[in-house]
């Protein structure tokens, strides 16, 4: 039920702004070389299909990898960060840092240094995946109940077994919290990495040539389908988080309905 | 006491409507000049806005009653979709980027050439055994605009090959790819290219490396613009005409008024030199004019976008430009 509701509270999100947007274009008279109709960008998706679809997966692989990436090295930094104070106190202030630069700015000399194929695009987006990860497993595991930990301890349980049973559970909503920020932004990071250089053709580029053709539907469509792998990625993590999570959901334990 | 009191107030009041009356004719006559705004083809200031500047710090534009105050796109591929939108009165475009604006039935017409020669092709470092032979296999740094991908073909045709024979990168900087090693050639103009390189860069330009000969740059405006304010368009022209002359005669000068108008430009004084110079051979053609187009230049460019597919079909001449505003 609760599942049916969700569902059909996002379809009407999905037909408000499809809605909005039309009657923007068809009130507001808008020409269509500023901005297309739903449809027209719809069309230009399904015209250009067969080219398109190469280019969804390139973007789709740099952004897979490169979250696999900043989200291995989020949450390898966030626990050693949580383990080792001395460590967070060096290290914290460097990664706030490196989020100060801006990502742009980043991208031109990572292609000189690393070229154009996956590798520069997969570390930008490892860059502005692994630092919300990182606070995220950093606050999770600064908010485990010390009561778990010391009880934990009081029945003998090593450091790695307290871990893997009370603190990784316990983390694990701030955890996803981060990875899904981070699934949010991280198609984003890919296309900035495409836009600073991509050898042979990229949706980045794909679009960039779209716009100086004055092919607004072409360039809307490119955007819808840039949207659609971040909320698929989103959509993915979320799945994964509603499958390793269990006991975040609520049970109803049935009784038999006797009197006692 | 008194008596100097009154004295140093009534010279003070003397001294203040005396400024008074002096500035107040100027900002009468500055209310007077019709304002043009007028938008670059690039995101931000460099050499080629040399006649614009001049026209602004010599007076040329006050001379022919116009305040013009320069826009910048918000990207390489915005400038005529500003034209459309009337964000900005008259524009500096590529002659592709026209062309393409025109196939989107984007009401905008081409009044002047800026540049009369195709002076774009490939360029490699200084000392590089590259060529068009070599061609094969090279990774060629591309801007992804109209115009490079309408004379890619062009070159490629002229090398006896297909754009399977070559990698194209594009990006957003050429000369620190090119300088790394990244790639082989980057795409550009000579007088862009050449000063950004640095000494005598390998160069396949203009017929060697088979490309129309169509000028690369053209002043625009938009249709209902040119309808409504024709004269404003002429005196615009007119006033870019005295504009080049004099920065053409003291190319020096020209080059000292960008420097101070774009400090923040990124480009050297010694660039801006060697790019304005390079750049002056290209602004008239063989009668000595500036700014005409002809009906030739824009068949020839139309067609060969047709031929590359970036166009399905060429318009007439007059779709494209009208030579009706040049002094």
């Amino acid at each position: 039920m609760r599942f049916r509701r969700n569902l059909l509270g996002s379809f009407l999100s999905f037909v408000v702004v499809i809605g909005v947007w039309q009657a923007i274009i068809s009130f507001g008279h808008v020409a269509p070389y500023v901005a297309p109709t739903p449809l027209d960008a719809w069309r230009s998706i399904v015209e250009n299909w067969s080219h398109l679809w190469p280019l969804t997966l390139t973007t789709a692989k740099e952004t897979v990898f490169g979250f696999g990436a900043g989200a291995a090295l989020g949450m390898g930094l966030g626990v050693l960060l949580s383990k080792r104070r001395f460590v967070q106190r060096v290290i914290y202030p460097i990664l706030i840092l490196s989020q100060a630069i801006p990502i742009i700015a980043l991208a031109p000399p990572l292609v000189l240094v690393l070229g154009f194929g996956l590798t520069p695009k997969v570390v930008i987006v490892a860059w502005i995946v692994f630092f919300p990860v990182t606070v995220s497993v950093l606050d999770g595991l600064a908010n485990v109940d010390r009561d778990l930990l010391m009880l934990a301890r009081a029945y003998g349980a090593s450091p790695w077994r307290t871990f893997l049973a009370i603190e990784v559970p316990s983390a694990s909503a701030s955890l996803f919290s981060g990875l899904k920020i981070g699934a949010t932004y991280a198609v984003t990071g890919a296309i900035i990495g495409e836009l600073a250089a991509s050898s042979g053709s990229s949706l980045a580029m794909f679009q960039h040539a779209q716009s100086a053709q004055l092919d607004a539907a072409g360039v809307y469509g490119t955007t819808l389908i840039m949207t659609a792998v971040g909320m698929s990625w989103f959509g993915l993590i979320t799945l994964v988080e509603f499958f390793t999570t269990p006991w975040k959901r609520r049970s109803i334990a049935r009784r038999a309905g006797r009197h006692i | 006491m008194k008596h100097r009191l009154v004295r140093l107030v009534t010279a003070g009041g003397l001294a203040l409507v005396a400024a008074i009356t002096a500035i107040a004719p100027s900002a009468s006559a500055s209310s007077s000049l019709t304002k043009v705004r007028f938008a670059y083809d690039f995101p931000w200031p460099d050499m080629e806005l040399i006649p614009v500047i001049v026209a602004q710090k010599e007076g040329f534009f006050k001379d022919h009653g116009l305040k013009v105050s320069i826009v910048f796109p918000p990207t390489t591929s915005t400038t005529v979709q500003m034209l459309a939108t009337k964000d900005t009165d008259i524009a500096m475009l590529s002659t592709s980027d026209l062309v393409v604006a025109v196939k989107a039935k984007v009401p905008v017409v081409s009044i002047a050439n800026y540049s009369m020669k195709n002076n774009w092709g490939l360029f490699a470092l200084p000392g590089s055994k590259l060529s068009l032979a070599t061609l094969k296999g090279k990774k060629v740094f591309s801007w992804g605009d109209t115009w490079t991908t309408a004379m890619l073909p062009f070159v490629l045709k002229k090398a006896g090959l297909t754009a399977k024979d070559i990698t194209v990168v594009n990006g957003e900087a050429d000369t620190p790819l090119l300088k790394a090693g990244k790639v082989d050639f980057v795409t550009n103009t000579t007088n862009y290219a050449i000063p950004g390189i640095g000494g005598k860069p390998v160069q396949i330009v203009g017929k060697a490396a088979g490309v129309p000969a169509v000028p690369v740059w053209v002043y625009a405006t938009g249709s209902s613009y040119a309808k409504k304010h024709g004269k404003t368009v002429s005196a615009f022209m007119a006033a870019m005409k005295d504009a080049t002359q004099w920065s053409i005669d003291n190319q020096g000068k020209a080059v000292r008024y960008f420097d101070k108008a774009f400090p923040d430009s990124g480009y050297t004084h010694s660039y801006n030199v060697k790019a304005w110079k390079l750049t002056v051979p290209l602004l008239k053609n063989k009668s000595g004019d500036f700014f005409v187009q002809t009906k030739k230049q824009w068949t020839t460019l139309a067609q060969a976008m047709v031929d590359v597919k970036q166009i399905d079909k060429a318009e007439k001449p007059s779709a494209y430009f009208t030579n009706k505003f040049l002094p």
